[in-house]
């Protein structure tokens, strides 16, 4: 058996490289800006303990599951009727074209002088933020679901609202999950940016707060948790995409498993 | 076809126009105050008189600038690791953990990091905008290339191409429509992270304007980087949607 088939051990491994070079670099330049690895893990129990910066975690964790949600709420019928009506596709398209290239963190100013610096702002950033892929995603997906499904599903007597439930979102929902994980990522980099922009409360105010105040193992120590928090979710999203969309896994992937 | 086509085109302006009248509505109904919301006519008044303003230009250069050294160096980076990664087992089990700890990482918590060992200059945010960009790029050529039929890289040994020059001349020929597509990624990615690192501390480049008129209350100069950095986005794809035809013209499934 080879040590990189042991599941879960070579992320772990990869940790522990990427500690020692930190490590290793905060020896070599010795500058108080970058302070070695275990300094700034030292700082950890202490951070994770603090019942204020936990509240200022959970709160961060808390709007972005609500904009997180409400998002596919929203965005995933808006893609699947996208990709199974071209009138709906040519009404959205060009809006979407327009909205894409713009950051929507950077949104926040506009938006804070009307709902203000607290949640309503901050979650509606991160709804905003990922919506997009996840309506992209979705509106590919129902775009290459296969038509003759549709016409025996509308031959056996289903109305074109069960259609869309039962035949093209279960079809589409392999690529809706690839929308679904790109938007995940993005609503953690809005919520922390959000949270940079807003300095109220939060995981980037946190880690901005430390920085002003030159506590650079904090800092540091604040990162690492904001990682640890990506990780996880990044792998409990994978576990739930493998149990659900596991029978169109495509092919490469399972090549790039195996090896 | 034609009238479909210019009706699709009429339709696709409808929900902007609506919006766009909504704003104007809004502003003269009277019930948001001007400082918070300008009218639709000042704002792009306002970009107009900017495009004759250098100091605007030297803006949008600046971010310009992080915005294509970041890129390139993702690009220079991403696609070798991950050819490299597909062409040998130990690169692969080298990169593979280390990218999967790394991807799921929101870059702009590094962002601090990068500001005390780097400084708030150029150097913090092309290493943002590269962190940001380098993964999609990597991740889709490391797919694409992975996913190459192998009987093309065996006619080529075959036909006497050594091992290595098969994997720069078959292989990654072979995933350019792959890596094209992680580099679009990366190039819009690029886009909006270079905004943001300029908005959370700069003292130059679109960012900051929009910081600036924020702070400033100039609500009209708020909407005017914005808008720059929504064409710059569009010019772009653009521009890398023609590129992309043109590299893939041996792609005819690719259009």
């Amino acid at each position: 058996m080879r040590i990189s088939s042991i599941p879960g051990l070579p992320p772990l491994l990869a940790c522990a490289g990427l500690l020692a070079v930190w490590e290793i670099a905060a020896r070599f330049f010795d500058i108080s800006g970058l302070p070695p690895a275990h300094a700034a893990l030292r700082e950890l129990p202490g951070i994770l303990t603090d019942k204020e910066s936990l509240l200022n975690i959970l709160d961060s964790i808390r709007r972005m599951l609500i904009g997180f949600t409400l998002a596919l709420v929203v965005a995933v019928p808006v893609g699947l009727m996208m990709g199974r009506s071209r009138l709906v596709a040519a009404f959205f398209n060009p809006l979407l074209m327009i909205i894409y290239p713009v950051p929507k963190a950077a949104l926040m100013p506009i938006i804070m002088l009307w709902l203000g610096v607290g949640d309503a702002s901050k979650t509606l950033v991160i709804f905003l933020g990922v919506s997009l892929p996840v309506v992209y995603h979705a509106y590919q997906g129902a775009r290459a679901v296969e038509e003759k499904m549709l016409w025996s599903a509308a031959a056996m007597g289903l109305g074109p609202a069960a259609r869309l439930m039962r035949i093209t979102l279960p079809a589409a929902l392999p690529e809706i999950m690839v929308g679904i994980r790109t938007g995940l990522v993005i609503a953690l980099i809005t919520m922390v940016t959000s949270e940079m922009i807003a300095r109220k409360q939060g995981v980037g105010d946190l880690l901005f707060n430390a920085l002003a105040m030159a506590e650079y193992n904090t800092v540091y120590a604040t990162i690492i948790i904001i990682g640890m928090l990506g990780f996880v979710i990044d792998a409990l999203f994978e576990a739930l995409r493998f149990r659900v969309v596991a029978w169109a896994e495509p092919t490469h992937e399972i090549a790039v498993g195996s090896t | 076809m034609i009238a479909r086509r210019t009706a699709e085109i009429a339709l696709g302006i409808l929900p902007i126009a609506l919006i766009l009248a909504l704003w104007q509505g809004v502003v003269l109904s009277g019930t948001a105050p001007a400082v918070l919301l300008p009218a639709p006519g000042a704002v792009f008044e306002r970009l107009i008189q900017q495009f004759g303003n250098p100091q605007y230009w030297d803006a949008f250069a600046t971010t310009l600038f992080r915005l294509f050294a970041g890129f390139a160096i993702a690009v220079v980076l991403g696609v070798p690791l991950g050819l490299a990664a597909t062409g040998s087992r130990t690169v692969e089990a080298l990169i593979k953990p280390v990218v999967r700890v790394l991807a799921p990482l929101p870059k702009v918590a590094l962002y601090p990091a990068m500001i005390l060992i780097l400084g708030f200059d150029h150097a913090s945010k092309i290493t943002l905008v590269t962190a940001d960009a380098l993964f999609p790029i990597l991740l889709a050529t490391y797919q694409g290339t992975s996913a190459v039929e192998p009987k093309l890289v065996w006619s080529a040994r075959a036909a006497g191409t050594s091992q290595r020059a098969a994997l720069f001349k078959v292989v990654l020929m072979a995933a350019m429509p792959s890596v094209l597509t992680g580099c679009r990624i990366g190039l819009i990615i690029s886009c909006i992270v270079v905004f943001l690192a300029e908005m959370i501390t700069s003292s130059d480049g679109l960012g900051y304007w929009l910081v600036r008129a924020g702070r400033n209350f100039q609500t009209v100069d708020m909407y005017v980087p914005l808008i720059s950095i929504s064409i710059l986005g569009l010019t772009l794809n653009a521009a890398f949607n023609m590129l992309r035809g043109y590299l893939l013209r041996g792609f005819p499934e690719e259009r």
